[in-house]
Order: structure tokens, then C-alpha cells, then sequence
């Protein structure tokens, strides 16, 4: 067990060595100039010198880098060019609202997605089944942006019944869990297809097994065959897909966050690129990609503890 | 269809069946109308300068004109005009175009290259781990972090994302060549290949490759559908196609003003995104169930 965690863990050194190269080189390779930027288009070129001298940019580059390393060890991600906020408290305020937004969004599409695919591999070949994975399907072809537009168009603009710009506030308060409700809406529900769908194979796969056969001699009813033997082993894949989809759902979530002004760290990294405020582009990015590398170590490690079969491997 | 030929092809021992395939796949009515849809779509975007009605780029006084179905519809702008009064229509046919170019480079880019990789990587077995542990922290970066890394260096384009949707295929591409090379390299015809003296070129691309083929074709068309739909999302976004170009995800973008008075602008392109990924979803999985039942899973 401690040695899976362990060999885990080494695994994803390299990945963090490369996401961090990959934040310094997005520093340095960036067109403009991070000088010229901060003292603005009409600043003259003394000014412009001065301030690249005290940003060190004329440095060799592994200086730059063996730099770069030492303030992120401290925490120091320089300043965001546009606000001269300091990155790292730009990305705090950020962080809580994405994974806000990510609880919010998982804690229904999951057991909905479940209990769909559940049902329609016990009434396998029936209606029900046919229109619950037409239904996945369609969720994952439908674009992120056509739902959260949807949402808003009715929901929000005709109905009023939630409103569809920002946040209310942290989750716990009423008015933070009615700003939340559309976009974990909307991002659940690309969600709910690809859960949907491997669940359902997998129960019919356990369903098939000796064990089941056995359960159902005995006597067990119907009900509890399914849920108590076979919906139980068939969860350990559904955690591996939270695991495999969680690109996919950054990916959303970055769209989400957009869309609905939601102040996460998707929608921080998209207005960053699109302002060339490359600092907090760089912070984002990294942090974005720590968070992948962390849920995937977490699915992993779980997926160990629950399944004794992956440890002897 | 297969019940009404009356033969049991399971039974079979061998199981290629090549001739039928697209029978069988025909046979499935779904499939079928899909792939009905998508050679029209395809032909309609290739064929975008020839059947469209008017200039893409071309800015005309009826502004915000509601599809033909609506009241105030006009039958010289079938789908309507958007917010600076360009025909819907033709630069959905436009949109479409790009749209597809940038799935297709960057799915047939990142799948060739993957599929090698993962095929080399089973073929002489020790490079196995370096590829596998390369192919394990290439995976480590998602498609839409690969996007906007790479779009805030080289800022928004098409380029950038086809870029990034072409190594973000590459990880997937390579594990499922290797599994399925892997199994093809216990075959004993391998080992016979290499009794009579083949070199390892020959053995490579005449028995591994071609016995590998299908298999990694349909799991690219699988993958197809989710690239175009990273694709439009960073256009959407502001980070690929660039305006006056059109593009299906930055037409929806642009849409998103008028929702409120004018819903199609953005309807439009995204049902248009919506039906493309749908159809090539359904063929991608018909496919795989008629070619290559081992994908599943």
C-alpha cells in the first residue's frame, strides 16, 4: 500500500519539474515586453530600462530560472501586470470559488449519473436504458458554452429564477449557493453522460459475475443484489473516470467560470491571456496544473485502497 | 440485417469479416443516418465557396434578420443575419470549415504520431518503460491546459490549438496503439515473420502496422468529436479563430451579446457544433462495435 503511494508520488516529480519549466519558459518566451507593459505605451525608453533592470530581465536565463524557483518556493509569483496585485493573492481569492464551483457540480452529477447508469443496466435494452444513453450522448457532444447559454437564457433571463452573473458568496450562505446553482448546473450536466455511461458498463459487467450468481441463490432480493453487490464493486471505475475526466472538466470549468463571470481560477487565466498579463498567467496555469496532478494522485491512491486487486499488480 | 443473411457469424473461429463491415455498420440505423449527416456536412463545407449564398465577410444593413421560420424572416437569408448583418448561413458553412480543419489536422497529427510511438514503443520492448513514463507525464497535462499555455506564448490563433489538440491526442493515442500492438506482437505469425528472416521494417509495417490499423483508426474517430469540442471552446473563449474568420465556437461567441433579442446568432452555430460532434460520436461508436469490439470499455 505505502509503496503504491510512494511510487505515486515519484511519478509525479518530473510532471511537477515540467510544469514549472513550462511556467518559466511561458514567462520568457512571451511576446512584448513585461517592462514595457508595466510603465505603460508612453513611458520613455530610460524608464523602460530601469524597470527591466529591476525586474533582472537582462540576466542570463538559468539565473533567471534558479531565481524564478527561489520566490516560488517563498510563495512569490511576482505581480499581476494589470491590477499590480501580488499573483499569489490574486490566485487565493480564486482558488476557493473553483473548488467550490467543483464540489457543487460533482456532488449532484455523480450520484445522478450513477443512479442513471444503474437503471439503465439493470432495464438493459429497454426504454428507459435507451433514453438515458441517448441522453449521455447527447451530453457529451453538447459544447460547455451552448448549455451555460441555454441555462441562462431560461433560467435566468426569462424565468428569473437564479441568477447568472458572479458570486453571491461562499457556499454555506443562500445567496453564494443561488449564484452557484447555474454554473454547477451546467457543468454537471456535461458530466453526467460520461458517468452515466461507465457505470452502466461496468454494473452489467458485475452483474455477470459468480459472486452476483451467488448473492442471488441465496435468496438475496433483486435490491439488494444490485446494490449491495453489484453497484458496490462497480464504483471503483467511476472513481478512475473522475480521475480521467478531470481535464475535461477544468476544461468546462474554465468555459463556466467565463461565462457566468464567476471569479475562479479558469475565468482568472482566460482574462490574464487575453490581457498578455503574463505573470499571472504563468500562476494560473501552474496552478491549474498542480490541481490536475493532485486529483489524479488522489484517484489513484483511492483507487488502490478500494480495489486490494490493483496493489498486487 | 445480419439475421436476415441467415448466417451465424459468430461462430466463426477467425474473426475478420471484411467485406461486411459496412453492411453491418449501414445495418444500424443510427450509424447509418449519422454518417449520412456528416458526408453532408463534410461536402457542404468543402464545397462552402461554391453553395454558399453570400460573402462570409460581408456587412450588410439588415442587421440581427431572424431566421426564415421566424416573422420577419427573409428567404435571401435563410438562417438570418448576425449583429453586423453578415448571412448566418454562409459563414456557418465557413465556420464549419474551420471548424473541421483544425479536428482533423490536430486528431489525424496527434493519432499518427501517437499510434507510432505507441507501435515502436511495443515493438522493440526496451524502450518500452522511457515511452511509457514520456506517454504518463504527456498525459499529465490536459488538452485545455496545453491550450492556453500555448496560446498565452504565442497568443490566440488557430495555430496554437491545432498545436495543442495534436499533443494532447498524442498520450491516448499511444497507450491504445500499444495495447493493441502488444497483443499483436504474442501472435505467432510474428514469430513466423521472423523465422523466415524478415527484417525488422518489413515485419513492422506489414505485420504489426497493418494488423494495428483499424483499431487505431476508430479509436482516433472517437476522439474526434472531444477535439472539435476543445477546439470551439477555446475559440469561444477568444483564444483560437481569430475575427473577421469564421469559426463555429467564436460565431457562438459573438452571439452571446444578442441573446436577448436575437437567441439565433449564437443557437445557430452551437447546434451546428452540436450535430457535427453527435453524429461523429455515433459513427466513432458504431465502428468500434461492428470493427473492433475489444475498444470497448
Amino acid at each position: 500500500m505505502i509503496e503504491t503511494i510512494v511510487n505515486r508520488l515519484l511519478l509525479s516529480i518530473p510532471v511537477l519539474l515540467g510544469v514549472l519549466i513550462l511556467g518559466f519558459v511561458l514567462v520568457q518566451v512571451a511576446p512584448g515586453d513585461p517592462a514595457r507593459v508595466l510603465a505603460g505605451p508612453m513611458a520613455p525608453p530610460e524608464v523602460v530600462a530601469t524597470i527591466r533592470e529591476r525586474m533582472g530581465l537582462d540576466d542570463p536565463i538559468v539565473v533567471q530560472f534558479m531565481r524564478y524557483m527561489g520566490r516560488l518556493m517563498q510563495g512569490d509569483l511576482g505581480r499581476s501586470l494589470i491590477s499590480n496585485k501580488t499573483v499569489i493573492s490574486e490566485l487565493g481569492a480564486a482558488i476557493g470559488p473553483t473548488v467550490e464551483l467543483m464540489f457543487a457540480c460533482l456532488i449532484w452529477s455523480i450520484p445522478a449519473g450513477i443512479a442513471m447508469g444503474t437503471l439503465a443496466a439493470v432495464w438493459r435494452g429497454s426504454l428507459v436504458d435507451r433514453v438515458i444513453m441517448a441522453f449521455s450522448v447527447a451530453g457529451v457532444s453538447l459544447p460547455i458554452f451552448f448549455i451555460c447559454l441555454v441555462l441562462i437564457q431560461y433560467l435566468g433571463v426569462k424565468w428569473q429564477l437564479l441568477p447568472f452573473i458572479g458570486r453571491g458568496g461562499p457556499l454555506w450562505t443562500v445567496d453564494g449557493l443561488r449564484h452557484i446553482a447555474l454554473p454547477a448546473l451546467s457543468l454537471g450536466l456535461i458530466f453526467i453522460g460520461p458517468v452515466a455511461r461507465m457505470t452502466r458498463s461496468s454494473v452489467l459487467e458485475v452483474l455477470r459475475l459468480d459472486h452476483v450468481r451467488t448473492a442471488r441463490a441465496k435468496g438475496l432480493s433483486e435490491r439488494a443484489v444490485i446494490l449491495r453487490h453489484g453497484l458496490r464493486n462497480a464504483l471503483i471505475p467511476v472513481i478512475t473516470l473522475i480521475g480521467l475526466q478531470a481535464g475535461y472538466l477544468l476544461g468546462g470549468a474554465v468555459v463556466t467560470e467565463t461565462i457566468f463571470s464567476y471569479p475562479g481560477i479558469g475565468r482568472l487565466a482566460v482574462g490574464a491571456i487575453l490581457s498578455a498579463d503574463f505573470p499571472l498567467t504563468q500562476g494560473a496555469i501552474l496552478v491549474l496544473a498542480l490541481a490536475f496532478i493532485l486529483i489524479n494522485m488522489i484517484v489513484d491512491i483511492l483507487y488502490a485502497l478500494l480495489d486490494p486487486r490493483v496493489q498486487k499488480k | 440485417m445480419s439475421a436476415a443473411t441467415g448466417i451465424d457469424t459468430t461462430a466463426e473461429p477467425v474473426a475478420p469479416r471484411r467485406r461486411s463491415w459496412w453492411r453491418l455498420l449501414l445495418a444500424d440505423k443510427a450509424a447509418a443516418l449519422a454518417l449520412v449527416i456528416l458526408v453532408v456536412i463534410v461536402l457542404a463545407a468543402v464545397l462552402a465557396p461554391v453553395v454558399a449564398p453570400h460573402n462570409p465577410y460581408a456587412s450588410s444593413r439588415s442587421v440581427m434578420l431572424p431566421p426564415v421560420w421566424e416573422a420577419r424572416g427573409s428567404w435571401n437569408h435563410i438562417l438570418g443575419t448576425d449583429g453586423q448583418g453578415r448571412d448566418i448561413l454562409s459563414r456557418i458553412l465557413y465556420g464549419t470549415r474551420t471548424t473541421l480543419i483544425i479536428g482533423l489536422v490536430a486528431v489525424v497529427v496527434g493519432g499518427v504520431l501517437g499510434s507510432l510511438l505507441g507501435l515502436v514503443s511495443a515493438f522493440y520492448k526496451r524502450i518500452d518503460p522511457y515511452v511509457m513514463r514520456l506517454v504518463d507525464m504527456m498525459l499529465s497535462f490536459p488538452a485545455i491546459l496545453l491550450g492556453l499555455a500555448l496560446v498565452a506564448v504565442f497568443g490566440p490563433g488557430v495555430v496554437p490549438v491545432i498545436v495543442a489538440l495534436a499533443i494532447a491526442t498524442i498520450p491516448d493515442c499511444a497507450r491504445i496503439g500499444r495495447s493493441i500492438a502488444v497483443s499483436v506482437m504474442e501472435q505467432e505469425f510474428i514469430e513466423a515473420g521472423r523465422a523466415v528472416g524478415l527484417s525488422d521494417g518489413a515485419l513492422f509495417t506489414r505485420y504489426l502496422l497493418r494488423n494495428c490499423i483499424s483499431s487505431i483508426m476508430i479509436f482516433i474517430s472517437l476522439r474526434f468529436g472531444q477535439v472539435i469540442l476543445i477546439g470551439a471552446a477555446l475559440s469561444f473563449l477568444g483564444l483560437g479563430a481569430r475575427p473577421p474568420a469564421a469559426e463555429l465556437g467564436m460565431m457562438a461567441a459573438q452571439g452571446r451579446d444578442f441573446l436577448l433579442f436575437a437567441p439565433h446568432i449564437a443557437v445557430i452555430p452551437s447546434v451546428a457544433i452540436f450535430v457535427i460532434v453527435l453524429c461523429a460520436n455515433i459513427v466513432g461508436d458504431a465502428l468500434r462495435d461492428v470493427l473492433d469490439p475489444r475498444l470497448r470499455s
